[in-house]
């Protein structure tokens, strides 16, 4: 069985790479104008070359940093704020009601307001992508904190546990996996506004690389931005799939 | 000698409806208490006063002389429903270390306390598996670990075997049997196993219903440690339990509400 | 909304208020809420929010339109052919992590700037979780179904459109539900990143023009455009699984 599944997994890289030599037959033979469509070789020697002469290494460091701060930011404030949401009855009365008002708000709406406060600056970035990211930690967070079992909550009342013990040892964990999936949306949507934002600012990064090429035709470069930015992607999304894996380990077994 | 427990003319109300009226009862201390009474006769929320998890809506409920108001450090509570009541998320030995943090105890002592508890509730070699890798019976057993963690001089339990099959629940009746003579705690025990009931208690308190009631008290005149082959052939077990039943299905035909 | 939940914005928007006019303002930044609701009013007056608004949903609805109807084709084929599904397993997930706003330069050299960029980008923002969910719709029809089929005699074409397409047809539902939230997201931030069309773009203009009451104004209208979009999508869902009879786990 675990062979099979191996043999299919290997089929369906092959089948990746005939993909990739369609692509360069198409660029090859000029069937789309290579300004739109750089031959698969173009694009990986542009790969290649923008690290060894390190400007797109450190795009692609700046944009990193960026994503993880605004992502840390938006984290630490989400479960925060949620936290005390799921757990005060008054928050959940006056506060929440206004903050579902903010929620339907596209992220990306922050931009222009955070551009009046900031400029286009590095703040501009880390605040859009913090405020960006924010709503799905925290509506997750609340709700995870709010849905603790009411056996748990009276083994907690028995053991006299206080308002922040009884936070830290049982609402918490047991918001963690709405938590976690929470932190994994915020994380997409801090890749996003990092790249906007970047676009905007013209602040070194992958969104300004990318934007930069296009704007000179440098479809190469473009493609080489496009396939770093998917693999931050999907190496993130790998990443905190892993670590989900290892702290929910407890719910994977029976 | 004052009783460890006592309600006086306690009741409880939710809204319009009376679900526990006129209760007077003493409980002295080292005493293996059960009750049992028709479904809905209020058997568990006569537990959640003593537990301090619901005020009486009148009379008083108290601990050696004081008012149960909240729960108190020296009053422990065993579940029915182990599943939901232990955390998930935690090993055998961080569900018991659990009430040790709650206690305040230092982290250097706790684990000794841990590995004790572990070996007296026959749990060794589980101490790092999750719940969710345990039987049942597993899993009930450590959450007596945690609430005898917690230092206990009562021990309420709420149809803690009630869920379990046969063969596990003769096992740990035995075994708190053991545990009671060891460490002289007052049990507090919800049932409606009436065998269970007059096996393990010294008192069996049958309520009545609507509004719950005490009915009837049998005191339980047989030695221990008491066997779960012989001792249900004991004239005096064949005696109560007759009357126990008697009792019951004369509440039964009582409306339910 | 009860009462108490409308006691903080209420208070805030009075504090503003009442600071606007005790102090003034002298800012490129802040407006008082008597301004914002004031151009609010007026640029609905004068149309132009209203434009704006329908060029925004406009290239939603047509992304949503595209990738959505691409996306459940894919999804039908792959969920219906394992041989085809399990070869661009790697493929997709190779593609699907790329991040919609990262297409966007493509996009602008190969449509240039204007409706078809944002539809663009829109449709591959909302074609792969459609095409996933989709796909996971039909691969997880009940077996019994398709041995009802079996039995009946019906041909591999009958069976498909007979028994596969209408079991799968609410969850696929679910996914437009969700695809089509995710349109206006990415139409407003293309419009707020290089699309001179729609609100993203009124918000970025009034930004530069210095006119907080403009940008703010947007906003509010934003909010309520998303309130509004969200709540219709929640109604339509709700009508259609009716109709449809769904039983199925719910959220």
């Amino acid at each position: 069985m675990r062979q099979r599944d191996l043999l299919w997994g290997l089929a369906s890289v092959c089948f990746a790479a005939l993909l990739v030599f369609l692509w360069h037959l198409i660029s090859a033979y000029r069937l789309v104008a290579p300004v739109f469509l750089p031959p698969p070789l173009a694009a990986f020697n542009a790969l290649a070359n923008g690290f060894e002469d390190g400007r797109l290494a450190s795009a692609t460091a700046e944009t990193l940093e960026r994503i993880f701060l605004g992502w840390l930011l938006a984290s630490v404030l989400g479960i925060m704020v949620g936290a005390w949401i799921g757990i005060s009855a008054f928050a959940r009365n006056y506060v929440m009601p206004t903050l579902e008002l903010l929620r339907p708000l596209p992220a990306s709406a922050a931009i222009p307001v955070a551009i009046t406060f900031f400029g286009l600056s590095d703040a501009m970035v880390l605040a859009s992508v913090g405020f960006g990211a924010v709503w799905p930690m925290l509506l997750a967070t609340a709700y995870g904190v709010a849905a603790v079992d009411v056996r748990l909550v009276e083994v907690s009342r028995m053991l006299r546990l206080g308002r922040f013990s009884y936070l830290r040892i049982i609402a918490l964990p047991n918001a963690l996996p709405d938590i976690l999936s929470g932190m994994r949306v915020g994380l997409v949507v801090a890749l996003i506004i990092t790249i906007v934002g970047e676009m905007l600012t013209s602040r070194t990064g992958l969104g300004q690389w990318i934007m930069l090429a296009a704007r000179s035709f440098r479809s190469a470069d473009l493609f080489a931005g496009i396939v770093i930015l998917g693999l931050i992607g999907l190496a993130s999304a790998l990443m905190l799939s892993q670590i989900e894996r290892w702290l929910l380990r407890w719910r994977l077994q029976a | 000698m004052t009783p460890l427990i006592s309600f006086r003319d306690a009741g409880v109300a939710f809204g319009s409806k009376q679900v526990l009226e006129g209760l007077n009862l003493d409980i002295a201390e080292g005493e293996f208490v059960c009750v049992v009474g028709a479904s809905g006769c209020g058997k568990t929320t006569m537990l959640r006063l003593i537990a301090g998890l619901h005020p009486p809506s009148e009379g008083v409920v108290s601990y050696a002389g004081q008012a149960i108001a909240r729960p108190r450090p020296e009053i422990a509570i065993v579940f029915q429903d182990y599943g939901k009541a232990l955390l998930p998320w935690r090993t055998v030995s961080g569900n018991i270390e659990l009430a040790l943090e709650a206690a305040g105890t230092p982290r250097a002592e706790r684990g000794a306390i841990i590995a004790n508890l572990i070996a007296l509730m026959g749990l060794e070699g589980d101490g790092g598996k999750f719940p969710s890798e345990l039987s049942g019976g597993m899993q009930q057993r450590v959450q007596i670990a945690r609430s005898l963690a917690q230092r206990p001089q009562v021990l309420l339990m709420d149809e803690p075997f009630g869920a379990l099959d046969a063969m596990t629940r003769q096992g740990l009746q035995d075994e708190l049997q053991r545990l009671m003579m060891q460490q002289r705690m007052t049990v507090f025990f919800v049932t409606h196993d009436l065998e269970e009931a007059i096996y393990l208690g010294d008192r069996v308190i049958g309520l009545r219903r609507n509004p719950g009631r005490i009915g009837k008290v049998f005191d339980v005149r047989i030695g221990r440690p008491r066997d779960q082959v012989a001792t249900p052939e004991d004239p005096e077990f064949l005696r109560i339990r007759r009357e126990l039943y008697d009792f019951i299905r004369d509440t039964e035909r009582e409306p339910a509400s | 909304m009860n009462w108490r939940g409308a006691i903080l914005p209420v208070s805030v928007i009075a504090a503003a208020q009442f600071a606007a006019t005790t102090y003034g303002i002298q800012s490129d930044a802040l407006a008082s809420p008597v301004e914002i609701l004031a151009s609010l009013l007026q640029a609905l007056a004068d149309g132009s929010m209203i434009r704006a608004t329908l060029e925004t949903l406009g290239a939603a609805l047509g992304g949503l339109l595209v990738g959505g109807s691409a996306g459940i084709l894919a999804g039908i084929v792959l969920g219906l052919s394992g041989v085809l599904n399990r070869l661009m397993t790697v493929s997709i997930e190779l593609v699907r992590p790329v991040p919609s706003v990262a297409i966007i330069p493509l996009f602008m050299l190969v449509f240039g700037l204007g409706f078809r960029l944002e539809i663009a980008v829109v449709a591959f923002g909302v074609v792969w979780t459609v095409l996933v969910l989709t796909r996971a719709a039909v691969a997880g029809i009940e077996p019994r179904l398709l041995e009802v089929a079996r039995v009946l005699g019906m041909s591999r074409a009958q069976a498909i459109w007979k028994i596969v397409l209408p079991s799968a047809l609410p969850r696929i539902f679910v996914a437009l539900r969700l695809a089509a939230t995710v349109s206006l997201i990415v139409a407003v931030t293309v419009e707020v990143a290089v699309n001179p069309l729609g609100l993203g773009y009124g918000m970025q203009i009034a930004q530069q023009a210095l006119r907080p009451e403009w940008m703010f104004a947007y906003l509010v209208w934003l909010i309520i455009v998303g309130w509004s979009f969200n709540y219709l999508l929640v109604r339509i869902e709700g009508i259609v699984l009716r109709r449809m009879n769904f039983t199925g786990p719910r959220r």
